[in-house]
């Protein structure tokens, strides 16, 4: 057997810079990924929450064997839906004034009655 | 993100990293669908009529549309957000992969004299083509084909855990949505089309092949690719499911089967990984070892060339910000022209549109297959009311 590996978590290929200066790619993506940290928190806390919920007392072996059923799923994926929302607001109300010049919900819809028809 | 189903090669997370994969996951999918349904509209109202202005006349075409879209903050913030989510999808997998192995090595290569239902032939021999290695395919660290163990199935198992958090589930259980398309529109468009052998060509980790093992029971199904480290872990996966499928490591532009050997040669989103050379190549192939009267089908990407401007920039923004150096040309390719260079007739040429089948219901998916929709779709990423394209044709009997 043998020795465990290691992947490099970095892809072959130029980086593309979407911003002049690429300092605001490399705080996007932190970002991003501070945003993914704080989430994996709530849902620890959602876990030690629940099993104290449920047990009254728990131990961290506890914390690690839980796994949410689909039911807590969908309730966490509703929240996380909510808090990314919340996080990326300034995009979303850009957003909600450029969805008025969208003709793709128009064309799908025109699109689903002719594939009906 | 809806669970995915286990097999025997499956990874277990640990409780925060399966919190992570969900998060990046639903994190896409916000970016993708939320915030990226703000381009059209940036598109409308500023970008084209800025370009009107400059220019006085409209984007002639993609090229156009991206150079001028990619100069609008709102698409750039977009694009540094798509490009961080999908970095973000392999390293919410890594870890897990890291710990797993070498245990799942040994799990995926069972010892010498084991009875499988199906067959794993490696040929050291084949040499990964340059389109595989020039770039990280859709940005996976070490792409199909890094080994980094002996026998190491680690790319395979990264893969298939990408793959299934990069979907969100959309997928199906399995992964295996458009395996599963196509099986199922072929079972209702073709129902005396009963293949006995079929070859999946550049089948990964034969997520789409198994649909073809089930829905065609009695097919002595085969596939190839050209990395052994997913091969191996197709085989260990398809043997925990109890499917039996016959993979070779083998190059599609020089494949070892005999003329005729088959009754059905597909693929899965294959092509647009492929170059233009390389296309025609295996295209010639799978007409050399394809039965007369057998059927070549290859499920693929919307051509671009059916879309108006924006819309091509859009399916083809993967191409140049995802590592996916060979989806334009793809997409911008007439499949006809290369299909009957290949060999095939051009009255026996193939070319469809259908859903996705876990996106639908059973009902509209079968009205759909049975009128054999050849309606270009226009939306080409997973999570969006996806559709699939087929291009192949018969070969004459």
């Amino acid at each position: 057997m043998s020795e465990g590996i290691k992947i490099t978590p970095v892809n072959r290929g130029k980086r593309p810079a979407f911003f002049d200066d690429p300092a605001i790619d490399q705080l996007m993506a932190i970002v991003m990924a501070m945003s993914a940290e704080m989430s994996v928190l709530y849902d620890r806390v959602d876990t030690i929450e629940r099993l104290l919920d449920t047990k009254g007392t728990l131990s961290r072996d506890d914390i690690e064997a839980y796994r949410p059923d689909q039911g807590v799923e969908d309730e966490r994926n509703g929240r996380r839906n909510d808090y990314i929302s919340r996080l990326f607001r300034i995009i979303r109300e850009e957003r909600e004034t450029l969805v008025a010049h969208d003709k793709m919900d128009e064309y799908n819809a025109l699109m689903d009655e002719l594939a009906k028809s | 993100m809806t669970p995915q189903a286990k097999h025997g090669l499956s990874v277990e997370p640990t409780h925060d990293e399966y919190a992570l994969q969900t998060y990046v996951s639903a994190l896409r999918m916000y970016t993708l669908q939320e915030i990226g349904s703000g381009l059209r509209g940036v598109y409308e109202s500023r970008v084209k009529p800025d370009f009107e202005q400059d220019k006085g006349r409209a984007p002639k075409d993609e090229h156009e549309v991206r150079r001028a879209m990619m100069a609008d903050p709102y698409c750039r913030t977009w694009s540094s957000m798509m490009r961080s989510a999908q970095e973000m999808i392999w390293d919410s997998v890594i870890p897990s992969i890291e710990r797993a192995q070498p245990e799942l090595n040994a799990r995926a290569n069972p010892a010498p004299g084991t009875n499988t239902k199906g067959s794993l032939t490696l040929d050291p021999s084949i040499e990964v083509p340059r389109y595989v290695t020039a770039s990280d395919i859709h940005l996976m660290p070490g792409s199909y084909y890094t080994e980094r163990a002996e026998n190491d199935v680690s790319q395979g198992a990264l893969y298939d855990r990408g793959v299934y958090v990069y979907a969100g589930g959309h997928g199906g259980p399995y992964c295996d949505t458009i395996g599963r398309s196509l099986t199922k529109y072929l079972k209702i468009r073709f129902p005396d089309f009963a293949p006995a052998k079929v070859l999946d060509v550049g089948c990964t980790v034969a997520q789409n092949t198994v649909p073809f093992a089930q829905e065609y029971p009695d097919a002595e199904v085969h596939a190839i690719d050209v990395s052994a480290p997913v091969l191996r872990y197709a085989h260990g996966r398809a043997e925990s499911l109890g499917e039996a499928l016959h993979l070779h490591q083998m190059d599609a532009e020089a494949m070892a089967f005999e003329d005729n050997s088959f009754d059905l040669v597909a693929s899965t989103i294959t092509f647009h990984e492929t170059s233009r050379t390389a296309m025609r190549n295996i295209l010639k192939e799978c007409h050399r070892v394809l039965k007369p009267g057998g059927l070549m089908i290859h499920m693929e990407l919307p051509r671009t060339a059916d879309m108006d401007p924006f819309d091509a920039f859009y399916i083809d923004w993967d191409a140049y910000y995802n590592n996916e150096p060979f989806y334009q040309a793809f997409t911008s390719t007439n499949m006809k022209e290369v299909i009957t260079g290949a060999g095939f007739a051009d009255d026996e040429y193939v070319e469809v549109t259908m859903p996705d089948y876990y996106s639908v219901p059973e009902d509209e998916f079968h009205a759909a297959a049975i009128k054999a929709d050849q309606r270009p779709h226009r939306k080409g990423r997973m999570g969006e009311g996806i559709h699939w394209t087929g291009w192949g044709a018969w070969k004459k009997g």
